[in-house]
């Protein structure tokens, strides 16, 4: 099977920090595909690599076979991304910032305002109308997001914490759509650290921690017949359980 | 607890330049100038006390103190921004009274270069009024140099961030331009004197406007020493009382507008108003309905939307509006010299430091910029659309500049030498900043406060205008020599108009192709440069 995304041997140093330490990943074509992983572990980089935010010291990433880094173009514009900690161009309200996405990528005015008019309503986003996206709650910031990384129909996402800050019934409606989306061909490839999430949803499962890979596989391969959680403490390490020192609490 | 702040202040200053060796750099330049600055300035203030003159003393004192006071009201929002390292805002969350609050930031805002450096200076003044008046005028004036520097302080930490709030607000922000325009018109007067004071040489005449000033809260706490020294020891109460009251005031008022801020930063946006039209005819203004919808007309459509509903950006504008527009006015009208070399080289000025207002583009946009890198929009389009955008923003200012400025000096035949020449500096400084944008972006501080800088990138944004500006200039100098040795034949009169039009495109499109390609290889590392560390 075609990887929809492979990465080899990436590495990315800050200073004297090293945050990511070398990372192989294979994510096939049509999986729904899990990045595990503490805070701190090296998932925003790895992501940022791969889509082109953020040039890597050593190794290579290409998009259905084409290098992200030598032939962007064409890697690009197979890729959506929802990036974390990234603002978004929040001065324009949410229906401009769908305009301003699907041109950038070379759509058709009629189909994106089509599309536009589409993910607005099922994101419960029209509502707002004339709203800057910088005035949006927080959910709402991350549904708009979406809502642009959807837009141009990408066979590859990419998505950075797409569940943080979602309340449950948007997370629901997010998690349906990514669902169709998978169902309809496409690939995603998402980082979180909520193992509720990772379990209901995932083909597969990569377990990062300290800048490296430390579990690959399908979501079966990795739990081993136990729940992810376990094996995602065991991994990762770290004390579960506070003894005496907050008894001022 | 006022001490708490200063250690805090120094401990974020010296982690700022942890492992950033260029930080220390940029830091060293700025207290070279700082020295050079109090150094020069000091002489100044000191010399005509030590020459016994009385009245040169009170002229320097009156004079220079108030543009002194003028100089910190004015130059953090047109020019360098304020270092906000201890944020009020960010205090928010603890128990502090706002009393010790602003107490606290002013005390740490006093240590820094620009304080230390004016308080250096203004030493000066004491040095010469003790030479004229013995030790009592010496300690009167000492008590007023220290009151002078809380005023300057004060006042620029209440107008910068009252300017803020006022532009955050959707009702307020054409008013806070006009307050804007109105503060900067406050330099003319000054001008008008200075000019005035070189040709006529009558220091007589000038003696009564330095008296007059001297009694203002501007230059109040620098001439009570010459009080003293006068036989006037009464005056020195009520100068103190003076300049004591307009801080008290700027404070108060400093901390109302703090207050504003934290509370006003959730925005009151009321009912969301209805979208009508499709996605696409909402982002493309009006104006451009007849363009090719493309990624060209997105990025333009959003480039001109920005400049509007970004504060910061729109503080840009705003500035070059004041700045570019109003000084060569006055440079002009009251100068006596009238000459095409004259307003050439003043034009160049205007066009340039509209160009300069794009050196730090990228920075305006922070992370968000991130968006274009995904998408792979190529440097050449990138840029292309940035310039067009600027200038639908630009262009016909620069042409009423022009006109206004033929008609003001009463020569309406100079229209097409002006706007040639501005259409050449703009060009010229395009090609220049979009090269200073891209290899000298930084990041700004994501609060909206759009005067605030990070800290000790206050070097770094003034050194990098300088440069911009220079550049510009440097690029532009064929139209200086050109009106230099043609001066006003008439044929040069007219060919200027269609010859800078031409050598300005002509370098804004070979700026776009070459800094186009270098975009093209820089992207991420010019994301880098725009986000903020956090």
């Amino acid at each position: 099977m075609e990887s929809a995304l492979a990465v080899r041997g990436l590495v990315k140093r800050f200073e004297t920090v090293v945050a990511v330490a070398g990372i192989d990943l294979d994510v096939p074509a049509g999986s729904f595909y899990g990045l595990l992983g503490p805070n701190g572990a090296g998932k925003t980089t790895t992501l940022s690599m791969a889509v082109g935010l953020l040039r890597p010291d050593e190794g290579r990433v290409w998009v259905r076979g084409h290098d992200v880094w030598s032939d962007p173009t064409h890697a690009k514009a197979l890729l959506g991304v929802l990036p974390d900690g990234v603002r978004l161009l929040d001065r324009l309200t949410g229906a401009e910032l769908l305009a301003y996405h699907g041109l950038l990528r070379g759509m058709d005015p009629a189909v994106i305002d089509q599309r536009a008019r589409e993910l607005l309503d099922v994101l419960a986003l029209a509502g707002a109308g004339r709203t800057l996206v910088v005035d949006y709650s927080a959910g709402m910031k991350k549904k708009i997001g979406l809502a642009c990384a959807l837009l141009h129909a990408p066979r590859l996402l990419v998505l950075d914490e797409p569940f943080e800050a979602v309340d449950p019934v948007s997370a629901a409606l997010i998690r349906d759509i990514l669902q169709r989306y998978v169902a309809g061909g496409g690939t995603v490839i998402f980082s979180s650290h909520v193992m509720e999430v990772v379990e209901r949803l995932c083909s597969h499962v990569a377990i990062l921690a300290d800048g490296a890979i430390k579990r690959v596989g399908t979501l079966d391969e990795v739990r081993g017949g136990r729940s992810l959680e376990d094996v995602f403490v065991e991994v990762v390490g770290g004390r579960t359980a506070t003894g005496e020192e907050l008894a001022w609490l | 607890m006022v001490v708490m702040f200063v250690r805090l202040k120094l401990r974020m200053t010296a982690n700022n330049f942890r492992g950033q060796p260029w930080r220390i750099a940029l830091f060293l330049v700025g207290v070279f100038f700082g020295l050079w600055w109090a150094a020069s300035g000091f002489l100044l203030f000191a010399v005509p006390g030590l020459a016994g003159s009385e009245q040169a003393a009170l002229l320097v004192a009156g004079f220079g103190g108030g543009a002194l006071t003028l100089g910190w009201v004015l130059l953090p929002l047109v020019f360098f921004g304020v270092d906000e390292t201890l944020d009020p805002a960010r205090f928010a969350l603890l128990p502090l009274r706002r009393r010790t609050l602003v107490t606290g930031t002013l005390a740490a805002a006093l240590l820094g270069i620009p304080a230390l450096a004016t308080l250096a200076s203004t030493a000066g003044l004491v040095l010469s009024a003790g030479a004229l008046g013995g030790w009592t005028a010496a300690v009167a004036q000492a008590v007023g140099v220290a009151a002078g520097l809380f005023l300057c302080v004060a006042a620029s930490r209440a107008l910068t961030s009252a300017f803020a709030t006022m532009l955050r607000s959707r009702r307020m922000r054409d008013l806070a331009a006009i307050a804007l325009a109105g503060l900067a018109a406050l330099l003319g007067p000054l001008q008008i004197g200075l000019i005035t004071a070189a040709e006529t040489a009558d220091w007589d005449r000038l003696v009564g406007p330095a008296r007059v000033v001297g009694w203002t809260p501007l230059a109040a706490a620098y001439t009570l020493g010459f009080d003293v020294a006068a036989g006037r020891g009464w005056a020195v109460p009520l100068k103190l009382a003076l300049t004591l009251a307009a801080t008290a005031a700027l404070l108060w008022w400093w901390s109302w507008s703090l207050e504003a801020a934290m509370v006003g930063s959730v925005t009151t946006a009321g009912p969301a108003k209805a979208a009508r039209g499709g996605a696409v005819d909402q982002l493309v203004p009006l104006g451009m309905r007849w363009m090719a919808k493309n990624r060209y007309a997105a990025l333009v459509a959003r480039e001109i939307r920005y400049w509007w509903r970004d504060v910061r950006r729109r503080a840009g504008l705003i500035t070059f509006l004041v700045v570019g527009l109003f000084l060569p006015v006055m440079i002009n009208i009251v100068g006596n010299a009238r000459s095409p070399d004259t307003v050439s080289i003043s034009m160049i000025f205007v066009g340039a430091l509209a160009a300069v207002t794009l050196a730090n583009q990228f920075g305006y946009d922070g992370t968000a910029y991130g968006a274009n890198v995904v998408a792979g929009v190529p440097g050449r389009l990138e840029l292309r659309a940035r310039v067009a955008a600027f200038t639908v923003y630009a262009g016909p200012l620069l042409v009423i500049a022009a006109v206004a400025m033929s008609l003001l000096l009463g020569e309406p035949t100079w229209v097409g030498l002006l706007l040639g020449t501005l259409a050449a500096a703009y060009g010229a400084g395009l090609a220049a900043n979009l090269f200073v944008s891209i290899l000298a972006a930084y990041a700004l501080p994501e609060t909206s406060n759009p005067f605030t800088i990070n800290t000790g990138a206050g070097v770094a944004k003034s050194l990098l205008s300088l440069v911009s500006m220079l550049g510009s200039a440097a690029v532009a100098v064929p139209m200086v020599v050109a009106a230099a040795l043609l001066g006003d034949a008439p044929a040069w009169l007219w060919l200027a108009g269609p010859a800078g039009v031409g050598y300005g495109l002509g370098a804004a499109t070979l700026g776009v192709y070459l800094a186009g390609d270098l975009l093209d290889r820089r992207m991420p590392e010019l994301l880098a440069a725009v986000t903020p560390r956090r």
